[in-house]
């Protein structure tokens, strides 16, 4: 962004101006701190890994999310998706190698969200509903294939690969090592390449976008996609922890999702939004809870807080706005 | 009016504008394109809100906030882009404002009568329950002008009503407005047509880039006086020394061209190189249709399009792009430019392939590099290239929009409505722009309104009349007269 945001901040000097751009950055610090003072418990290496475990899941799909919100979309289907696809890679596993079991799955994901992709872009039909079909399909078609019940993982790959979700390396787990890999993909693809370029201009104005010669279908199918391949690692890693796959996970990980790029100051209109805000998004809503669950309060307390830090936070970006 | 000011942004738009409109007379506002005539009257009809100023009508400070503060006070506007709901009748049309009055139910018949009563008092032939779709667009001005008397003006503003009409209809119209004037209602008349002015108006205010430059008697002032207050300069200064050197073969040339779902059929011509051909018509002639056409926005029926003498198909802008065709729109805000995105992002745009290395990569070395010879080469003020598009002026946003068909070395450019919007110190750059950009061989074809324009920059005129070329104009034959008696569908005079 170069010189102009680096002039904005020095000419305006204050303290609240750097605030109010860094805002998500600003909330996140302010959570670490406090739950720091309030729970003992809270920096301990055990609390931080499982707070780690708990956000990569929802963290993955929302770097979907991100992209196809970046292009003035939304994807309902990816918390189903999560359950089709754990449900499918605990029969592959027991069927085939783990690699192959694993690539069929991330190919089952980008296939399934080709076609909410199809429906967008080719038949133009409204992201919401499109999206919203595909949510119920993929729950009920993981209800059907896994006949009701989890499916557990039976052979020595499935074994392998609930070793390495459970583990770390170097202190981190290899779950949300994971995450960050896709973290950091993403905001090469989003700032260095012409991918990212190309869905924030769409997000941005699709109209000028197909008068400037852009391919707009092909990039909002490819978002889809994408989100349902990440979708697919998401299912991959949650089924993983357990040892099985269940037709009930990921139930309303949509919703963390879109809270999450939202909080990360990502526009529901497109054109805007990053990774690292993304990221910082699924660290403030996984610390929300990690704290209120610290502190014993139950669960229905902590839906109020955390819909009132939504709000908190975008209310805040709108000062940036201005 | 006394003391208007008014700017959006950054961009002052009248300074200091003063208008006063006597009981019962025809004043006529005048002004180039972009002078501020149409925000004065917004600011009149609340529309828009004044900066600074007063506003009084009949000794009372009034300050309409909206359109219905502006109704409410009896000020009525007949805007130059009809506001007519296509898919109601003429007669709930012309009584749309009664829609949200008192009564709950409507008595049709009564408001059919009303409807017919004022139009055969008009003068002209339209049946009430019509349907407004399938009027002409001769018909369509009529009704708006009716719909504008059916609400009692005590002030009627005209904003060029007399476009689309022929000699016949405009004396209609003259005699309807001389019977308003002698009832004692104010009329604020606008028009490009001088001739007129002289015929009806009382008193005259010139507006020139924001300011007023006086008032005076029509009967104390002649034309040549009105245009040297309109211009304030040689018209000279303003548009480029055309330096022909038109090549004798076409670089770019399109036969039959025919819509599968506009109104544009059979469109043929050839534009060589070095050339910049202008296409004139009135709005609604199919101009920016063509265009959209050409650069395969919109799907081809029939009829071929030729590249340097070989066939091209152009079945998206993707292949138009593909091809090195640029199409800088008419709607700058909704199709011409990103407005939230940086200069720098807005001008790549088009350009991924020249910018990027393997994988799509971006080379930020060479996109800065290109970035920035646009910005100096276009004169694009900004304090950097990382500015939003939407900080910048009008005239800088539209140096954006050509800078991305630059970027690529576009063949053929097709510029509709090139500087709309645009102050005049920009226009004058984006001029000689167009100029520089045709003397390198580029073929350029320009869509034009505003008529002083067009016969500036272009060498040539196409103009065009219900979807089709209507006729053409060469050099010598430039005249506001015959462009428009063109565009109405009319032969030119002898």
């Amino acid at each position: 962004m170069g010189s102009t945001s680096k002039q904005k901040s020095s000419d305006s000097g204050g303290m609240l101006q750097f605030l109010i751009k860094y805002n998500t950055i600003f909330i996140f610090v302010v959570l670490v701190i406090f739950s720091a003072f309030i729970s003992d418990v809270f920096f301990t290496s055990v609390n931080l890994s499982n707070l780690l475990k708990q956000v990569s899941g929802i963290g993955i799909i929302s770097i979907g999310m991100l992209i196809v919100i970046l292009t003035g979309g939304i994807d309902l289907s990816v918390g189903s998706l999560v359950a089709l696809l754990a449900v499918a890679f605990a029969l592959l596993v027991n069927i085939f190698a783990l690699p192959l079991a694993i690539l069929m799955t991330i190919a089952i994901g980008f296939a399934i969200g080709s076609v909410s992709g199809y429906l967008v872009a080719y038949q133009k039909m409204a992201p919401f509903i499109a999206t919203l079909a595909m949510m119920t399909i993929a729950r009920g078609m993981g209800f059907i294939y896994s006949k009701g019940s989890p499916v557990t993982f039976k052979t020595y790959g499935g074994l392998y690969m609930s070793n390495f979700a459970n583990n770390s390396t170097l202190g981190i787990p290899n779950i949300a090592i994971v995450f960050f890999i896709i973290v950091l993909l993403a905001m090469i693809m989003l700032r260095y390449n012409v991918f990212g370029r190309i869905i924030i201009a769409i997000g941005s104005n699709e109209e000028a976008s197909r008068l400037s010669g852009i391919k707009v279908n092909k990039y909002k199918f490819l978002v889809y996609a994408i989100s349902g391949a990440l979708a697919a690692i998401a299912a991959i890693i949650v089924a993983a922890r357990t040892n099985l796959g269940s037709p009930n996970m990921g139930m309303a990980w949509e919703l963390d999702a879109i809270a999450a790029v939202v909080i990360g100051g990502a526009s529901l209109n497109g054109g805007r939004g990053t990774a690292i805000n993304t990221l910082m998004g699924v660290l403030i809503l996984g610390l929300i809870s990690n704290i209120l669950n610290l502190l014993n309060v139950p669960s229905y307390p902590q839906q109020v807080v955390k819909g009132g830090i939504i709000i908190f936070a975008v209310l805040l970006q709108r000062f940036e706005n201005k | 009016m006394t003391g208007i000011s008014k700017s959006f942004g950054i961009v002052s738009v009248l300074e200091d504008v003063n208008l006063k409109v006597k009981h019962g007379e025809i004043h006529a506002l005048l002004g180039e394109n972009g002078a501020g005539k149409s925000t004065l009257i917004k600011i009149l009809s609340g529309v828009h809100q004044k900066d600074a100023g007063q506003i009084v009508l009949n000794g009372e400070v009034i300050n309409p906030e909206n359109t219905h503060d502006g109704q409410l006070l009896g000020i009525k506007v007949v805007y130059q882009e009809l506001s007519l709901v296509n898919d109601l009748s003429v007669a709930e049309n012309i009584y749309l404002h009664k829609l949200g009055a008192s009564k709950f139910w409507m008595n049709w018949k009564e408001i059919n009568k009303d409807a017919q009563i004022l139009i055969d008092s008009l003068g002209f032939d339209i049946d009430p329950t019509t349907r407004v779709r399938d009027l002409s667009i001769v018909k369509k001005q009529v009704v708006e002008i009716a719909k504008a008397l059916s609400e009692d003006p005590k002030i009627l503003v005209l904003d060029e009503p007399t476009t689309v009409f022929d000699p016949s209809d405009t004396q209609k119209l003259f005699d309807n407005l001389f019977q308003l004037k002698a009832k004692g209602i104010s009329i604020i008349y606008i028009s490009h047509h001088l001739e007129e002015i002289f015929k009806i108006a009382d008193t005259v205010t010139v507006l020139r880039d924001g300011v007023d430059t006086g008032s005076m008697p029509v009967k104390d002032i002649n034309s040549d006086d009105i245009i040297k207050l309109m211009i304030g300069r040689e018209l000279k200064d303003l548009y480029p020394e055309r330096n022909l050197k038109v090549g004798s073969l076409p670089v770019f040339e399109v036969k039959n061209l025919t819509a599968k779902n506009t109104l544009v059929h059979d469109v043929s011509f050839a534009v060589r190189a070095g050339e910049v051909l202008g296409i004139a018509g009135l709005g609604g002639s199919g101009r920016t249709e063509t265009a959209k056409l050409i650069f395969g926005a919109h799907q081809k029926k029939s009829g071929k399009i030729f590249l340097n003498g070989a066939e091209i198909i152009t079945k998206s802008p993707v292949d138009a792009v593909g091809y090195k065709i640029g199409l800088v729109s008419e709607d700058r805000k909704e199709e011409g430019v990103f407005l939230p995105l940086s200069i720098q992002k807005n001008i790549s745009v088009t350009n991924f392939k020249a910018i990027s290395e393997r994988f799509g990569f971006i080379n930020k070395e060479k996109e800065n590099s290109n970035v920035q010879s646009l910005i100096k080469k276009l004169n694009i003020r900004t304090p950097s290239a990382a500015t939003p598009v939407k900080n910048l002026s009008g005239g800088n946003q539209q140096k954006v929009a050509l800078a991305k068909w630059l970027s690529i070395d576009s063949k053929v450019i097709l510029i509709d409505e090139p500087t709309r919007g645009v102050d005049v110190g920009a226009k004058v750059e984006i001029y000689h722009l167009i100029n520089e950009v045709a003397e390198k061989g580029v073929g350029v074809i320009v869509i034009s309104s505003d008529m002083p324009e067009i016969m500036g920059i272009a060498d040539r005129i196409l103009v065009m009349y219900e979807g089709t070329i209507y006729g053409e104009l060469s050099k010598e034959q430039f005249s506001e007269e015959n462009i428009l008696r063109y565009a109405i569908g009319k032969p030119l005079k002898k």
